[in-house]
């Protein structure tokens, strides 16, 4: 109640303060007249009276203060005033505050650019029912502790859903891609598999139509699927005649049943699905051996809504418990009896997944990445801040008397400081405003740059608490960090020499430049820091970009088919492909042509064990070759020189002895000191048996082949025509061209087309699938050198800046010492003298904080150790050099000072 | 000229705002010139800090304002007691008494 009243009570003087000043005069007004009448009674005069009430009991202008100052309002009050000054004040230098906002708004702008990524990323919830009480299930290998698990067989899933008593929604799911196209050029969408409860689950309302239930998730379900709503609003405009139609998805007629709630966009960050069907229907597309019952294929993601008053401990616990059994159930028959008894002992564990699956989202590469970035992007405003401090110290400077002045007529020291720093808070919160509009730009361009045509990034972005909690926190500690120190020092006036005239600003001289040069010192050292981090991170980008790959990455096109999904049967798909390499090799434009199952640095691999005829004990994790399938073109056309032997010819037939192309690192490896042509080998395959021998008929030079950083593989090549038939289900064809590769698209797709118009085309190039593989690493050394160079630039302005002042305040010294016959160079050797203090200083801490921190970069750099020397002397160097030409202008005019001149100025 | 004015004890001067409009209401010279009078002398009070009091009493709702005319025709704001300032007053007298005795015989002992 008195809260309320003197709420309202407040706001009626803040608001109303022109009727709440008239009552206050009139009250007080009247109170003095009623004493000094009772004063005039006893024989005083008017006047008098007046003057002794006033003595007495105040004027009229204290008393009020006084009791204005006792209401909250006043403090209100206050720093609106104090605001209003501050924006006049900045109004005055315009250039100053220019500089400061867009300072602050660059720095605010890319502190808040990573961090929205990160919370992006790493922080935001998935956009479903209490996702805290969401666990994803894993697959603890006892012989492989610690290493994330692949995924669920469909058995396996099928027995933890109708075994498990922990979770009161169990669901599974799985990402995928879906061709729209019906042939001609792929056009694929990110798709879905769900189990029947996945809606339900995660309580997601349909937008329209149905959603699958759990009625629809059973063996031989019909063909039906559910859009996204971005996907609904994208392809059919939102209307409600979508429900009920047809959408091809790899070449089967699917019935859109329903669209699913806007907001949901999977289960994985960076992802977004368009599609989803129910895992039931992968019998449609599998035929007879379907994924729905084979046991060692890893497709399927789990997790669980906890029950409520279960702990996760007791989860895990009771899944540990339920393993033999549901193991036991989904035991892969096919598998060699140690394989066997090694499946028996995995156990079932469960960790959260609020903020999303990422186990083998793309996205997961670029956690230790942002971190580091983030550190990056806030030890420049660091750097930016020390800059405003002394553009702050230069400007309390000229307002000396102005402070002086104001302290003399009994303003307290701390309303002063107040003041100052309020108008550092305004700086800081224009700048953050700009900042975040530099923010959306920037991580939105972030999410494109690491995006690829065929891979696009699917993030939320959007302005959330956390983002803007950030924001202003970054911008109220700016606003302390640049402000409170210069606004401590300017108001340590001493009254009496600033009253005496200009030469009181020189008493404080030698303390104030101190204060400068430790600021410049320190922006030496963390400069220093981000140099070196920015120079290691380029280096080992320039090394994997030099690296030689073993092949040509240059002027090729690589096109992927799917045969199998093009319905043609088994029998005939490698003639199809004979066909097509004939008519393409026939275009102008195309050098050579070649064929591979895996293109280098996709991703994808193909491993088994291999065992040779010439006998060394190998273990199993040295004797695990990567294997790949090629057509004869395909060395010739990736240019990967074939060291010894012969290429594969047509006459290595279905029927011909088995033959194999092996790399340097197999030959080392497997057949050390000897010829390997001529030498067989044989592949373990998953039973535990050795399949027929094949012979080596050639070596070809070491090539990368799953990504770029990794160690060679021994690595075996062979021809398509020998294997098994599903492995010729899908191939790539690698064209080297004469011409640019996007012209010869559409000559291409004609060529493929007159062969068969169902085949759907994908195509990249070499250079793109390299470029994305070091995209990682060419991201951090792309964004570090730039913000390690704006970091130089600043240091570089603070070390101008402040010699600039050292000199125009020495002016008059350094015209005295010139008068007394000094030579310029001993006027130089005193300028050089403070940069070099500065300097040293500052690199010497730097050296120390650099050693101390890049360990953080160790697993993102190639080729060289954190605590690399060359690079750490290339950026004391650099850093010398910067100091120097900014030190160059200052010292130069110190040396010319015209010693008349400056004695006139005194 | 008698001793000096004392300076109040901290806090006393609202208890002795609202004694002094316990009897009647009161406008804010009457309530200086009553406290002086009572206290024959020892506190005088100068007109910031009376004010301050009286608005602060008044926005914790113990005292009512209302502007009337004066004896002498002037307008003045006469301030009443509120049934909650009566209360407190009463608590705050209480606890005073008690404080006051506590003290006493303190520095009586020594």
């Amino acid at each position: 109640m008195s809260l309320l009243r003197n709420i309202t009570s407040g706001f009626r003087s803040l608001f109303r303060s022109e009727q709440v000043d008239r009552e206050l005069d009139e009250e007080l007004g009247a109170y003095l007249e009623m004493a000094a009448a009772e004063k005039m009674k006893q024989g005083m005069s008017r006047m008098e009276a007046l003057r002794s009430v006033r003595l007495e009991r105040g004027s009229v202008e204290v008393s009020k203060e006084v009791v204005r100052s006792g209401g909250w309002e006043t403090l209100v009050e206050t720093c609106w005033r104090d605001l209003c000054f501050a924006v006049r004040m900045l109004r005055k230098s315009p250039g100053f505050t220019a500089v400061a906002v867009l300072t602050l708004g660059l720095g605010i702008g890319s502190n808040t650019a990573i961090f929205s990524l990160i919370n992006a990323v790493m922080l935001r919830v998935l956009p479903v029912y209490e996702p805290e009480a969401l666990l994803q299930l894993n697959i603890e290998n006892p012989r492989r502790p610690g290493a994330p698990s692949i995924g669920f067989t469909n058995p396996l899933w099928e027995q933890i859903r109708d075994r498990q008593n922990v979770f009161s929604d169990v669901f599974s799911w799985s990402e995928d891609r879906f061709d729209l196209a019906q042939g001609g050029a792929v056009q694929l969408v990110h798709s879905m598999w769900i189990s029947g409860n996945f809606f339900s689950a995660l309580r997601i309302r349909p937008a329209a139509g149905r959603l699958i239930a759990g009625a629809d998730d059973y063996r031989g379900c019909p063909a039906e699927t559910v859009l996204s709503y971005g996907f609904w609003q994208d392809h059919y405009g939102g209307t409600s005649s979508a429900i009920g139609s047809t959408l091809s998805l790899n070449r089967q007629p699917f019935q859109v049943i329903g669209v699913a709630a806007p907001g949901f966009y999977g289960m994985e960050k960076g992802e977004k699905f368009d599609v989803a069907v129910p895992i039931c229907a992968a019998a449609i597309f599998d035929g007879q051996e379907s994924r729905l019952d084979r046991r060692s294929h890893w497709w399927l993601q789990v997790a669980g809504r906890v029950r409520p008053g279960i702990r996760q401990a007791q989860v895990v616990a009771r899944l540990k418990a339920l393993s033999p059994a549901v193991f036991m159930a989904a035991l892969p028959h096919e598998w060699s009896p140690d394989g066997q008894r090694d499946f028996l002992k995995r156990t079932l564990t469960a960790v959260p997944i609020a903020t999303g699956s990422s186990r083998f989202g793309l996205l997961h590469r670029f956690e230790r990445p942002l971190e580091v970035l983030m550190a990056v992007v806030g030890l420049v405003m660091l750097i930016g801040c020390a800059n405003l401090a002394s553009l702050m110290l230069a400007r309390a400077a000229g307002r000396y008397k102005e402070i002086a002045v104001r302290r003399a007529l009994g303003a307290s020291r701390a309303r002063l400081v107040g003041q100052l720093l309020t108008e550092s808070i305004v700086l800081s919160s224009a700048g953050a405003l700009l900042g975040l509009l530099f923010a959306r730009w920037g991580a939105a361009l972030l999410v494109r740059y690491i995006s690829t045509s065929s891979d696009a990034f699917f993030l939320d972005l959007s302005l959330d608490g956390r983002v803007l909690g950030f924001t202003g926190t970054v911008a109220m500690l700016t606003a302390i960090l640049f402000g409170l120190l210069p606004a401590l020092q300017s108001t340590r006036v001493s009254l009496t020499s600033a009253m005496k005239g200009s030469q009181s600003i020189e008493i404080d001289r030698p303390l104030r430049f101190q204060t400068r040069k430790w600021i410049v010192a320190s922006q030496v050292a963390l400069s220093l820091v981000l140099v070196v981090a920015a120079g290691l991170l380029l280096r080992s980008f320039a090394k994997l970009a030099r690296l030689d790959l073993g092949f040509d990455r240059n002027s090729v096109l690589l096109l992927g088919t799917n045969l199998k999904a093009a319905k043609v049967p088994a029998d005939s798909q490698i003639a199809t492909y004979e066909a097509i390499e004939t008519r393409l090799r026939a275009l102008p434009g195309i050098v050579s042509v070649g064929r591979s199952m895996i293109t280098p640095l996709e991703g994808g691999a193909w491993n088994q064990i291999v065992k040779t005829d010439w006998s060394n004990a190998l273990t199993d994790d040295e004797a695990l070759t990567w294997l790949n399938s090629v057509s004869p073109g395909y060395f010739e056309t990736l240019h990967a020189p074939l060291l010894e032997g012969r290429d594969f010819t047509s006459t290595d037939s279905k029927t011909s002895r088995k033959v194999a192309i092996i790399n340097q690192t197999l030959g080392r490896r497997f057949f050390p000191g000897l010829n390997p042509i001529g030498r067989t080998f044989q592949l373990k395959g998953v039973s535990g048996q050795f399949g027929p021998p094949i012979e080596v008929v050639g070596v070809v030079k070491d090539a990368k082949y799953q990504s770029i950083r990794e160690d060679i593989h021994p690595t075996a090549f062979f021809p398509d025509v020998q294997l098994s038939p599903e492995f010729a289900e899908a191939e790539n064809f690698e064209l080297r061209t004469a011409v640019r590769p996007s012209a010869l698209v559409s000559s291409i797709q004609a060529a493929v087309a007159s062969v068969n118009k169902e085949i759907a085309l994908e195509f990249d190039t070499l250079t793109d699938q390299v470029n994305h593989s070091m995209i990682r690493e060419r991201l951090l050394a792309m964004l570090s050198s730039f913000f390690g160079a704006l970091a130089l630039l600043l240091a570089m302005i603070g070390l101008y800046g402040t010699l600039s002042y050292l000199v125009s305040q020495r002016q008059a010294e350094f015209g005295i010492r010139a008068a007394l016959g000094a030579p310029p160079g001993s006027i130089l050797l005193l300028v050089i003298r403070d940069v070099l203090a500065v300097l040293c200083g500052g690199m010497a801490a730097g050296v120390v904080i650099s050693l101390a921190t890049v360990r953080v970069l160790h697993d993102l750099l190639f080729g060289l150790p954190p605590r690399d020397a060359i690079t750490l002397a290339a950026a004391a160097s650099i850093l010398s050099i910067v100091a120097f030409v900014a030190g160059y202008l200052p010292a130069r005019r110190a040396m010319r000072v015209d010693p008349m001149v400056a004695l006139r100025y005194e | 000229m008698p001793d000096k004015p004392s300076d109040l004890v901290q806090g006393t001067l609202d208890m002795l705002i609202l004694k002094t409009l316990a009897l009647e209401p009161m406008h804010g010279y009457g309530i200086s010139v009553r406290i002086e009078q009572m206290s024959k002398g020892v506190f005088r009070l100068n007109a910031g800090s009376l004010f301050l009091a009286i608005q602060r009493l008044e926005r914790d709702g113990l005292i009512d304002g209302e502007w009337k005319p004066t004896e002498n025709n002037r307008r003045a704001r006469y301030y009443t007691l509120t049934a909650k300032g009566r209360k407190r007053l009463n608590n705050e007298t209480r606890e005073w008494g008690r404080q006051v005795t506590a003290i006493a015989r303190i520095l009586e002992a020594s």
